[in-house]
């Protein structure tokens, strides 16, 4: 019985103390010493990447993967810039229909074969192909005489043409504002025409081989994937590293056990330690955060009811405590007053709504809805996820508004979305492809997005009017971004939406990892990256 | 499952003691838990969210990764977690035992047809039968009790036909039938009473056991919907935060241990006291 008792105080006592958070792999953050070449960065991922095959590749860990191993004519610089890439300049015509590049002549594949324009329209024909399924290929249908070439009736894509070596022009059937983000796209990434027939459209995901700083040198599935600097690489001096390595079936709570141990130099933070790592002195100067052009929404079905008035939908608004969702994300990010994300382009100030219970109910009351309702709410079933809806849960009870929550897996989620008259309430984020207004509102706002990514069916004639005026406009044309920002603040006032959050990416990073930044809108590029030791 | 004694008659009863002393301290939280604590289960308490607070001050057990009083949540959950084993104890109780009556009273065809169907549910593997029927079934209090219920039975149904096959051969049974007393009447009459004491044992098993499977499955997020607290779901949405604050996971995991430990102690207890009947 004695031995029972010191059992149980021990147990109350280990169950009492939190396990201290341990130190970071030690070792000077920074210093003043100039980059130095060598080492190996090491990296740890839960699954292989889907592909290295940049025309299938649609996800961040494929595409981290394909931006060591290939290039595009033209990239983004650390922000949202479009920057030169294997193109060294280029010229849009008046009318926006007719793109020029002129292409640099130092760039070789890693297999020592020289890079020419016939290697570009290749690589986006081969992109195009029904055969390959690539999701990126509907970004190119605007290319003259791509559907032809779809439906097999042409031999080639007319409108892409390789005047001289150096020289590839596209010609496209309607002026597309974003044609030159579409081709930052790793979708649009030159692929070696020489490895890919010899080892066919399918082997060539395992055989990839581009003008990249790296090459694919070891990749033992389910393992590890090893790449290795390529000493043909176009820009002197880069890479710094010798290698890259990633270590496959790291889970996220894996990888930060391995980092805390030094044998990692690049983790992402569990979230349950959040909270002690951005309070820790030690961790500070380690830590990389950015915010990302992503909005967290609440999402009302317009066509539902209740949520088919718009005084519900404001009350729904004014209803939820987005500072206590800032809280729970541990600070991480930034409160969500409106559609488009603060570092979007065109991005401008817009009203939004207070936190206010109090009027909140009023509006219900305005509605008729003065006694509240019962409604359901669709969520990602992952613990994290489910704990900003039950805030959201806690807020709508406030004003009388019973909510039931449904947790589903995530391709399940957004499965059910899309179909009409089936979620009314559900939790759903989303992440730019490029960086233009039209990226949110077009696509999520727009009656005619209503079976693809309109999950709140919402439509405004006006509003889509206004999509319409903005969307042919040169992206350096002021009136674009107005146009864009007119159709926002119509939207916040028919509100389909509870903005929430724009959350940050974060990242803790070896102190001898230089140099390491976050992307707004891609993967982190590794080809500046080196090992201080 | 055999059921087994431990040992002697004092030992039985102070083990019989023990776990009525500990579901009745669980069952008197249940009840009083509103009077036990001053927050709302489902409220978040703290004004600012800065990470699961420790335990003490006005938070004994301290605040969850929501910012809700986790003593709170711990009292309502026992409502749950009681009312789950409860409920689902009685669905098997009726279900096995009506079935175990009848199969062993009348024998031949029906027996067998029913054991059939006994062995049916047997043999299907129960928690995934029991994922199946928790994601068609629509979430609520009462899906969880009814999925345990209806999977549990069994074990009533197999130990009353067993008792009821050598009871039917008793000396008073036979007196009744001779009397030209009506099948029901010598059922619900001379039989049931004699199974009784067998089923009490079992459902004091069947309870701890119900509580396991509750505490499971909501772990697996197919318990009761949320907010609505429960132990099983309160360890599985705190367990990545065991290092940083180990409490949001003890203080459910010790419960579940303990109403189990008290209903099996109370099991093992009634089995001897059965037995020397």
């Amino acid at each position: 019985m004695r031995r029972l008792a010191w059992l149980l105080a021990l147990g109350a006592l280990a169950a009492a103390c939190a396990v201290p958070l341990d130190p970071p792999p030690s070792g000077a953050p920074a210093g003043d010493e100039p980059p130095r070449s060598g080492g190996v960065l090491r990296l740890g991922d839960a699954e292989d990447p889907r592909y290295l095959d940049p025309a299938r590749g649609y996800d961040v860990v494929s595409w981290s993967f394909e931006q060591m191993l290939f290039n595009t004519l033209v990239e983004y610089d650390q922000g949202t810039n479009i920057v030169p890439g294997l193109a060294e300049t280029w010229t849009t015509s008046p009318d926006g229909r007719h793109l020029s590049f002129r292409l640099r002549h130092d760039v070789v594949f890693s297999t020592g074969r020289p890079f020419t324009a016939a290697d570009v329209k290749f690589s986006l024909e081969r992109l195009l192909k029904p055969s390959i399924h690539s999701q990126g290929a509907e970004f190119f249908h605007g290319l003259e005489g791509a559907t032809d070439y779809i439906a097999g009736a042409a031999k080639e894509v007319r409108g892409i043409r390789v005047p001289a070596p150096d020289r590839v022009e596209f010609d496209l059937i309607g002026i597309d504002p974003l044609f030159l983000h579409k081709l930052a796209m790793p979708f649009a990434a030159v692929v070696d025409r020489e490895a890919v027939e010899r080892f066919g459209d399918d082997d060539f995901n395992a055989h990839p081989v581009g003008t990249g700083a790296f090459v694919l040198q070891e990749w033992v599935y389910g393992q590890r994937l090893r790449l290795a600097r390529n000493p043909r690489y176009f820009r002197a001096g880069r890479p710094y590293l010798d290698a890259v390595e990633a270590t496959i079936g790291v889970s996220p709570q894996l990888a930060w056990l391995k980092y805390q141990r030094g044998e990692l130099d690049v983790a992402t933070i569990p979230p349950a330690e959040y909270h002690r790592v951005l309070a820790d002195p030690r961790y500070r100067p380690l830590l990389i955060s950015r915010t990302t052009l992503r909005t967290n929404y609440l999402g009302l079905n317009c066509e539902v009811a209740p949520f088919d008035r718009v005084a519900v939908r404001q009350a729904m608004n004014l209803a939820i405590n987005k500072q206590r969702l800032l809280e729970l994300a541990d600070g991480q990010g930034a409160i969500a007053n409106s559609i488009l994300p603060p570092d979007m382009p065109g991005a401008g100030p817009v009203a939004g709504y207070p936190h206010d219970p109090e009027a909140a109910r009023l509006k219900l009351g305005e509605a008729g809805l003065a006694d509240g309702f019962e409604t359901t709410l669709w969520a990602y079933r992952d613990p994290e996820a489910l704990r900003p809806a039950q805030s959201i849960q806690e807020d709508l009870h406030l004003i009388g508004v019973t909510v039931n929550l449904k947790p589903v897996d995530f391709p399940a989620l957004i499965e059910a979305v899309r179909h009409p008259g089936t979620v009314s309430l559900f939790l759903l984020g989303w992440e730019a492809d490029f960086p233009d207004p039209s990226n949110f509102l077009t696509v999520l706002l727009h009656s005619r997005s209503r079976d693809t990514n309109n999950n709140t069916f919402y439509a405004n004639p006006e509003v889509d009017h206004l999509l319409d005026e903005a969307e042919p406009l040169l992206v350096d044309d002021p009136r674009r971004f107005r146009l864009f920002h007119e159709a926002e603040v119509l939207v916040m006032r028919d509100a389909p939406w509870v903005p929430l959050l724009h959350p940050a990416g974060s990242a803790v990073r070896h102190p001898r990892v230089r140099d390491l930044e976050l992307h707004p809108l891609r993967p982190s590029r590794v080809e500046g990256v080196w090992l201080a030791w | 499952m055999a059921l087994t004694g431990l040992g002697s008659a004092r030992r039985s009863r102070r083990f019989l003691a023990a776990g009525v002393v500990l579901v009745g301290a669980l069952t008197l939280v249940a009840l009083a838990a509103p009077w036990l604590t001053a927050y709302d289960p489902d409220a978040i308490v703290v004004a600012v969210y800065r990470g699961p607070l420790g335990p003490g001050g006005a938070h004994p057990l301290g605040t969850d990764t929501l910012g809700r009083d986790v003593w709170a949540r711990l009292a309502y959950g026992a409502r749950t977690s009681l009312f789950v084993g409860a409920l689902a104890m009685a669905i098997s109780l009726l279900i096995g035992t009506a079935v175990g009556l009848v199969a062993g009273y009348f024998g031949g065809l029906v027996d067998a047809a029913l054991m059939w169907v006994v062995d049916l549910v047997l043999t299907m593997p129960s928690l995934l039968l029991l994922i199946v029927l928790a994601t068609i079934l629509p979430p609520s209090i009462l899906t969880i009790p009814l999925v345990i219920g209806i999977i549990g039975w069994t074990t009533f149904a197999r130990t009353v036909r067993g008792e009821v096959l050598t009871l039917r051969e008793r000396d008073y049974v036979q007196a009744a039938r001779a009397l030209g007393a009506a099948n029901a009447r010598i059922i619900v009459r001379h039989l049931l009473p004699g199974v009784l004491p067998g089923v009490v044992v079992l459902a004091a098993l069947g309870m701890s056991g119900a509580i396991v499977v509750d505490a499971g499955l909501s772990y697996l997020g197919l318990g009761v919907p949320l907010p609505t607290p429960s132990w099983g779901r309160m360890v599985s949405d705190s367990q990545t935060y065991i290092a940083v604050a180990p409490w949001l996971v003890f203080a459910p995991g010790l419960s579940i241990a303990l109403a189990v430990v008290g209903f099996n102690l109370i099991g093992h207890g009634l089995i001897d006291l059965v037995e020397r009947r």
